[in-house]
């Protein structure tokens, strides 16, 4: 996928002016968090349930290695094929070539982030290879070109007027509708005729557990479970983060992620699958190849830091708790990962250059670390982005970093020096309040951001400190 | 490529790393106490949530007499079904037979693409269950030879007969029987809890996506 | 719970003011002191202080964080008890001073020290002095927003709210999305003034369909930034500190 992430404001102040998001969004947190509470009631413990699901996944990056050789070694076991690529490029040919050798002129495919990030799609079309996204909201987010808005309900802000139109255009939708149930059925009915004439399919893998060599999908529309079940061969990708020790340990993500992020106490499916079909079996694939794409992952494992961002399971309960992601949607985000989840990875995936405002754009509120099943601290995370751009002398803008790290390096000083400080505020007093009016301060040049919507006190003539020190002696 | 998988393990392992902390205690699952009879309540109230039907019946013949009439309000011509031996005393050929519905089963045909046409073009898919799990009524069912994957997946609607004996308080009585260390896995193994489900369009949510619309259990004994 | 403190007969108490409380908010910080002293406390104030460092630390400057944090440090050393009317401060000593000198094992015993006695103010009045009722009055209906920092950085959200119960004659009503950021953020509301503005008018239109006719806050940063948007949109609205809240006596 195309990375946009430089276009965060513009696309942020595009997306604040949308009625129709705005008022999506703001259904999100509410609804999110009464759903959760529910969701999470069934635990005994829920408070308990989130820890052990941390140190599952704590374990699971821990033992990385170790784990990946167990899993593929199992998977091999069982007639799987395991293929391992270190970019996107790599990933995309394989299953381009694996495409083509079997004379599939088509692909079905299921909603999968890794195949957003690895821009699997444009890469098939270009090859001569026709993708057909089968979930309903990556369907609909296909049709029209659009990135996902959320990386549970990709196309959840989407008009549906839009949607009939793209589905009239392009889907076989015959007659004019914009019930959501009668859009679903038009895409049912077309995306059938692909499911029965399926040579390969892709899909991508939730849980894949190394005990047993086992990929897990959970999905609510049945698409993955057609697509693992109808044609002679099924691609899975996924990149390496996604094992977890044992089958116990998948059970309890498994209850976690849905209860924790949808209130669901768990999705319409789950599928386990353990190596190709068997003999006489008449269905499932006859070749299942698992591609485990790196595209990074092993450099940002190499420090400990940037590590903990590889435990995320895509639950999505970060999304719909971060203030800034429920004003502005996914879409200013930029790239297949979108709030607190993306903006922890898609500064490693893409370098700290482009993606800036990704993670300066963030209170550190904490809401997100708190409902993180993974155990994943984003603000501290962003807090180190912050301070690796800081003190990058090669980045982009080298003479405004140095600009700020002299003012920092300055104020510092003054922080330090206490006469100083005091002598900095008497000086900067006249020049704050030059245009203030009845202790107010409703603009001062090169400080607009503050100034678009709020006033400012007007410094008091003194400080806390000069009114201690004179009253106090 | 032995090259790329190489480097990648080899990068993965040098990294520094601690070993991970002890896992916390974690509470049992309260189901885990639940009798025969609440099981089978809780089984469908979880499901009957989902807008799965479940209909008990009290041996093979009374299975048989909701499945005619589930057939005749479902409008039913066609059923694909599984051989799973927990079928075998419904004789489901002999059945369709007394009341002119085409019953197939996968021996019905040649290779995989026949089969795969028909279970497209069914009305309905007949399987058994190898566990009803009462937490949050969910089948498990574990596909083999005798249980083919499509028949649950591509008709509209999925019809799964089972004894109550199937019936086990969480996933764990399901998961551990299945993957069993000293035996192969199925191919694949598939909770389903309730038909197939979209929220895609404006959070609006239906049932019946790509997999049936509608989930009807017989629950016999 | 501040298990182990070293107790003097006389507790050590010293107050340390944020440095926008300092520069545009110094009323604030008389009030906390009046409070305390009218408890029985008389903290200290140690002139030199300055500021704790947040600013830089979000700002990814590190090394100048540290100087900041060592000066906090040598300026509190000899306190028993440090107070602040501020949960953003509190949490950077409490959370980031460890972690930031990490690498000078002296400095980061000295922070793990410091963490330990440093409290946001209504956490010292329950948690510590076990005072809930400080004799405070006012007539009126009033709310509450939890600032981020206090809520999640320090969990702490009952003890402001009995606080606040415990005025006679005041009204408490709960604040509708009492724990969404109010969009402050530091730097945040200045860089990204777009969703800035969107969520402190979503603040302020949850005060203004409440009941309340006075907000509350525990954070000089949300104070600055919800009061200056009402300020702008609706300068009859009221919102204060809770610190000056609390040391109203009705016209005594």
């Amino acid at each position: 996928m195309q990375a946009r992430t430089q276009e965060f404001k513009a696309t942020a102040r595009r997306e604040l002016g949308n009625a129709l998001s705005q008022t999506f969004l703001s259904l999100l947190p509410p609804g999110f968090t009464a759903l959760r509470q529910i969701g999470m009631s069934s635990f005994p413990d829920p408070d308990a349930a989130v820890e052990y699901a941390r140190a599952i996944r704590a374990e699971a990056i821990a033992r990385l290695p170790e784990l990946l050789e167990q899993f593929e070694r199992r998977a091999i076991e069982l007639g799987a094929t395991v293929i391992w690529t270190r970019t996107s490029h790599e990933a995309n040919e394989i299953i381009l070539d694996l495409a083509r050798e079997r004379g599939a002129t088509y692909i079905t495919k299921s909603k999968s982030m890794i195949t957003e990030e690895t821009g699997l799609n444009e890469h098939l079309r270009e090859g001569g290879v026709e993708p057909f996204e089968t979930d309903l909201g990556e369907f609909i987010t296909q049709l029209l070109g659009r990135p996902p808005f959320h990386i549970v309900g990709p196309a959840i802000n989407v008009a549906p007027e839009e949607i009939r139109d793209a589905f009239m255009a392009k889907a076989g939708l015959k007659e004019s509708t914009t019930d959501p149930v009668r859009l679903g059925l038009a895409a049912r009915l077309f995306l059938r005729d692909k499911f029965e004439h399926l040579k390969m399919g892709v899909v991508g893998v939730n849980m894949a557990v190394a005990s047993t060599g086992t990929i897990i999908n959970v999905e609510n529309e049945g698409n993955i479970r057609m697509i693992k079940s109808s044609p002679p061969t099924v691609v899975a990708l996924m990149s390496p983060e996604k094992v977890v020790p044992t089958m116990s340990d998948a059970l309890h993500l498994l209850r976690i992620l849905s209860r924790n992020c949808t209130g669901q106490k768990i999705t319409s499916y789950v599928s386990f699958d353990s190596g190709p079909k068997r003999d006489r079996e008449i269905d499932g694939p006859e070749e299942l190849f698992i591609v485990i794409v790196d595209n990074g992952r092993s450099q940002i494992y190499q420090d400990p830091l940037t590590r903990e961002a590889l435990r995320c399971i895509r639950c999505g309960a970060c999304l719909n708790t971060c203030p800034v992601y429920t004003k502005i949607g996914g879409y200013p985000y930029g790239f297949a990962y979108s709030g607190p989840m993306g903006q922890v990875l898609n500064p490693l995936l893409l370098g700290l250059v482009d993606t800036r405002d990704l993670y300066q754009a963030c209170t550190l509120c904490d809401a997100c670390r708190e409902v993180c099943p993974a155990g994943i601290d984003h603000p501290s995370l962003l807090l180190s982005y912050r301070a690796r751009a800081a003190s990058d002398v090669h980045g982009q803008q080298t003479v405004h970093a140095l600009l700020r790290r002299s003012l920092a390096t300055l104020l510092a000083f003054a922080m330090t020096h206490p006469r100083l400080w005091d002598l900095g505020i008497k000086l900067a007093r006249p020049l704050v309040n030059i245009a203030a009016q009845k202790g107010s301060i409703n603009n001062l040049p090169g400080a607009q951001g503050w100034f678009a919507c709020r006033d400012l006190p007007a410094m008091p003539e003194k400080t806390f400190r000069e009114r201690w020190r004179q009253d106090h002696g | 490529m032995a090259d790329t998988r190489g480097c990648i393990l080899e990068a993965l392992r040098t990294a520094v790393r601690l070993p991970p902390a002890p896992r916390p205690v974690l509470p049992l699952q309260p189901e885990l106490i639940l009798d025969r009879p609440q099981l089978v309540a809780r089984f469908t109230e979880e499901l009957s949530v989902q807008t799965g039907v479940v209909l008990r019946a009290t041996d093979a013949r009374d299975a048989l007499r909701h499945l005619t009439e589930t057939a005749k309000a479902e409008h039913i011509a066609t059923i694909m079904t599984s051989t799973d031996s927990a079928l075998a005393p419904l004789d489901l050929k002999t059945w369709g037979q007394t009341h002119n519905i085409a019953v197939h089963t996968a021996a019905d045909f040649a290779d995989r693409e026949a089969f795969r046409a028909a279970c497209f073009g069914a009305q309905a898919g007949i399987t058994g269950a190898d566990f009803a799990i009462a937490e949050t009524g969910t089948l498990g069912i574990i596909f083999h030879a005798n249980q083919p994957r499509l028949i649950s997946i591509a008709p509209p609607l999925h019809i799964a007969i089972f004894t109550i004996d199937r019936l086990v308080p969480t996933y764990e009585q399901a998961i551990s029987q299945v993957f069993q260390d000293k035996h192969t896995p199925p191919s694949q193994f598939a909770f389903i809890t309730g038909p197939s489900a979209s929220a895609d369009i404006q959070a609006i949510a239906f049932k019946g996506m790509h997999g049936p619309r509608k989930l009807i259990v017989i629950l016999v004994g | 719970m501040a298990a182990s403190l070293t107790w003097r007969s006389m507790p050590r108490v010293s107050m340390f003011i944020p440095c926008t409380m300092d520069l545009l908010l110094p009323q604030v910080g008389e009030a906390a002191m009046i409070l305390l002293k009218r408890l029985g406390i008389a903290p200290s104030y140690h002139p030199e202080q300055t500021c704790c460092g947040q600013p830089l630390l979000n700002a990814g400057h590190r090394a100048q964080a540290r100087r900041a944090a060592k000066h906090f440090l040598t300026t509190f050393w000899d306190d028993d008890i440090v107070v602040s009317p501020s949960g953003s401060c509190v949490c950077m000593v409490k959370r980031h001073y460890p972690e930031l000198l990490k690498d000078e094992p002296a400095w980061h015993t000295r922070a793990l020290a410091m963490a330990e006695k440093t409290f946001e103010l209504s956490q010292y009045l329950v948690d510590v002095l076990g005072s809930t009722d400080v004799g405070a009055t006012h007539h009126g209906t009033v709310t509450y927003h939890d600032s981020c920092h206090i809520l999640r950085g320090l969990g702490v959200t009952e003890q402001p709210r009995l606080l606040i119960r415990n005025v006679r004659g005041a009204q408490y009503v709960p604040l509708a999305n009492a724990y969404t950021c109010c969009g402050f953020g530091g730097e945040f509301a200045a860089k990204y003034p777009d969703i800035s503005g969107a969520l402190v008018r979503d603040k302020a239109q949850s005060f203004l369909s409440s009941p309340a006719d006075l907000l509350l806050v525990s954070e000089p940063g949300c104070l600055l930034n919800i009061g200056g948007y009402l300020h702008r949109h609706y300068p009859d609205k009221r919102v204060m500190h809770l610190a000056q809240f609390l040391i109203q006596d009705g016209g005594r």
